[in-house]
């Protein structure tokens, strides 16, 4: 900040106008709604006058089951989805990264997944889970274990559907980092590997030691990228599950929007995304501060 | 604005009334107005422009729509009618959103028990002095019932809707069921789940029944709320429209219920993702709706059967109302919303439409020219219905809540969750929406 403001802080501001006001206009002004709505018990399109009802809302919403399990479940979800995703991106970037013959076919069918809108991956996912034998997964299953595998109903389990999600995302959304992931790892200087053979390190001690410690920025992105996208899930409960089976598969932000347009309770909406909103925070803050010691160790 | 003037109000409404709701409408105003141009009263050649939007119906439905509004704009020179395509399962999120930005349409078509609810929200005007009276004499008593609120007509339908349970005769016969004639000896729910287990047993385990579980949104409400009144039950109490407590969560309420879910439970419910499963022949009944017959009789020919739903101890009931026509109050022209809403109810249109979805058509006149409906007909049963079995869903503007809710309970249940327990969660969702609205007091 300080460097910042030597050089002149009315060009940095100058050029960071549009970006603040859109980020004003479409962030902070709505939020500031939505916390002053908190209060209130407005619901669209009702013509009785809007009251404050103090705390009412935010009482009913953490006394409300599906709220907490939505919770519980982006919980989960992030927690699984992050590791797994990052994990696997990482390995895709490190094979596609090798002289591989046909590496641009590669590269392309993993990618291919993130050019098509979530909404369409997950009517073809609907399919592909679809219960009983003549469902794709379960069919290849049955085969593959010749027939030891009984079809399930992937997204009307209790156990399954959360998971079911799980993968199809993870699918869906692990090209995206791959891409990110290879750009990093083509930012690593060849010098350093060709200095660490000539020690004598392994291909493994060269991921170790050279790869991971210079990919570490990109992992961090990667990381907080994911993170973010994990609580926004919506998209694909809303098509595949509907919050069901018996809200196993229910998220913060799906249930948000049916409150808000299915059954117009703007202000019991809002509150729950300011409770939301205040998870979030605190968890980007602790990922932040996590980031920020690990740059400074480096 | 003027210059600063005590105001009396408390600090709490100034700060909603006078702050914070037009700087939201301010906000939202500023995203719509980003987006499309604001609605014209008139075309280029200054015709006048009557916008409407169309629930997204089936294949049929959707063709007839395209060919009335064609045909009514090529017809006259004064109007111009454009249509938009809404897709059906989340319609009363659309409109709710449209209203709140001041983007709904001249004339709104809208499945009709949210009408109580949009009246109550001041989305509709009345049309009794657009109607013509000739029109309104000829059109089923359930089509006028269902438009009017607090006395005045709001919404008039094209088409009546009829809900029954299709059969495959060929099936049934291979079990050696009885095949009821008519609504007073429809099978009762003891009946039903003997054929159930029989049919479930012929076909070495797979599922037979299809009760349209790949719908969303207004289906479970519609098609399930029967079973209720046909054991006694009901979604609310009718006698004040206050409570749903007793009604929903009573005995009955959880007999029917508890049929229902055994049938999930024994696994007799076919799943129907991609909605082949009764033309395809896997299910032998499907729970459905006019709206398939079209398709169910290409496919099935002399051996498709139209059969009244299961007695669950007081007769068999079935559902009633259907998508129906409103004028909104932000029509530029409600007389000509209104002379393109009377060219689809002549008579030749109202066929040329229920031909398409196997409706009941809302015209008497129409009624004795189709073939379907006529004594012997084979659609014959969803007009008897009409007369004898239907049961119209509440008329409440707490009505949208009650389906919502509805929705996601009669998920639950499906999936395996304690019936009483539901319904008592479901009853107290809609008497809070209840209280929460002080009643919905009319005006």
């Amino acid at each position: 900040m300080k460097r910042i403001s030597r050089s002149g802080s009315f060009d940095g501001l100058f050029f960071a106008a549009p970006a603040i006001l859109g980020l004003f206009l479409f962030v902070a002004v709505p939020f500031g709604i939505a916390i002053v709505l908190s209060f209130t018990n407005l619901r669209m399109g009702s013509p009785l006058e809007t009251r404050f009802v103090g705390w009412e809302q935010y009482l009913r919403v953490l006394g409300d089951e599906a709220f907490r399990r939505a919770l519980f479940n982006n919980a989960v979800f992030a927690l699984v989805v992050v590791p797994v995703q990052t994990a696997l991106a990482l390995g895709l970037a490190l094979l596609l990264n090798r002289q591989l013959r046909g590496r641009v076919i590669f590269r392309t069918l993993f990618f291919m997944p993130v050019v098509f809108p979530m909404a369409l991956v997950a009517v073809v996912w609907k399919l592909l889970l679809a219960p009983g034998s003549e469902g794709l997964v379960n069919g290849l299953l049955e085969s593959l274990t010749l027939g030891a595998w009984t079809p399930r109903d992937f997204l009307r389990d209790p156990w399954l559907a959360l998971p079911s999600i799980m993968v199809m995302s993870i699918w869906q959304g692990v090209g995206f980092q791959m891409v990110i992931m290879l750009a990093g790892r083509q930012g690593v200087p060849e010098q350093l590997y060709e200095a660490a053979s000539v020690e004598g390190a392994g291909p493994w001690r060269q991921f170790l030691h050279v790869t991971l410690p210079q990919m570490k920025n990109t992992i961090f992105f990667v990381v907080v990228v994911t993170t973010i996208l994990a609580f926004r899930l919506f998209d694909q409960v809303d098509i595949l599950t509907k919050g069901g089976p018996r809200l196993a598969t229910t998220t913060v932000m799906y249930e948000t929007v049916r409150t808000t347009f299915a059954e117009a309770r703007v202000a019991r909406a809002a509150a729950m995304t300011v409770i939301f909103f205040l998870i979030v925070v605190v968890l980007a803050f602790l990922q932040r501060k996590l980031l920020r010691e690990e740059r400074e160790v480096s | 604005m003027k210059a600063f003037v005590p105001v009396r109000e408390t600090n709490r409404t100034f700060l909603v009334g006078r702050l914070l709701l037009p700087a939201g409408a301010g906000l939202l105003f500023l995203l719509s107005a980003c987006g499309q141009p604001e609605r014209l009263a008139y075309d280029d050649e200054g015709r006048k422009r009557v916008e409407i939007w169309v629930h997204s119906g089936q294949v049929g439905e959707r063709e007839t729509i395209r060919e009335q509004v064609e045909a009514f704009n090529e017809g006259q020179d004064a109007i111009r009618v454009t249509k938009t395509m809404i897709p059906e399962g989340d319609y009363n999120a659309r409109v709710q959103a449209a209203a709140l930005s001041g983007d709904l349409p001249d004339l709104l078509e809208f499945d009709g028990p949210f009408l109580y609810n949009y009246v109550w929200q001041g989305h509709l005007m009345p049309i009794d002095d657009l109607l013509s009276e000739e029109v309104r004499r000829d059109l089923l008593q359930s089509i006028l019932e269902q438009g009017t609120y607090d006395g005045e007509l709001y919404a008039v339908g094209v088409f009546d809707s009829g809900l029954g349970l299709y059969a495959d005769r060929r099936g049934l016969e291979a079990v050696g069921a009885r095949v009821p004639s008519g609504v007073d000896d429809a099978w009762s729910v003891e009946e039903f789940e003997a054929i159930l287990a029989e049919l479930f047993e012929a076909s070495g385990g797979d599922p037979n029944l299809d009760l349209k579980v790949n719908y969303t949104g207004e289906w479970y409400c519609y098609a399930f709320s029967p079973i209720l009144q046909s054991a006694g039950a009901d979604l609310i109490d009718r006698e004040t429209y206050a409570t749903a407590e007793g009604v929903l969560n009573g005995p009955d309420a959880v007999r029917a219920m508890t049929h229902l879910q055994s049938w999930f439970q024994y696994g007799y419910v076919h799943p129907n993702i991609d909605d082949a499963a009764f033309v395809g022949r896997e299910a032998v009944l499907s729970w459905s709706g006019h709206w398939d017959y079209d398709r169910y009789a290409n496919a099935l020919g002399e051996d498709l059967l139209v059969l009244p739903l299961p007695d669950f101890g007081e007769g068999s009931r079935t559902g009633q109302g259907s998508w129906t026509w409103g004028i909104t109050r932000h029509a530029h022209h409600p007389e000509a919303a209104m002379r393109f809403l009377e060219f689809l109810l002549e008579p030749g249109e109202v066929l040329r439409m229920t031909e398409a979805n196997g409706a009941v058509p809302a015209r008497r006149a129409a009624i004795e020219q189709s073939g379907g409906f006529a004594e012997d007909g084979p659609l014959r049963l969803f007009v008897e219905q009409l007369e004898t079995s239907a049961v119209p869903r509440p008329r409440t503007p707490a009505y949208p809540v009650i389906t919502s809710v509805f929705e996601s309970g009669f998920q639950d249940i499906r999936d395996g969750a304690e019936v009483k327990e539901v319904l008592d969660r479901m009853v107290r969702v809609i008497d809070q929406d209840i209280e929460d609205n002080r009643g919905y007091p009319r005006r």
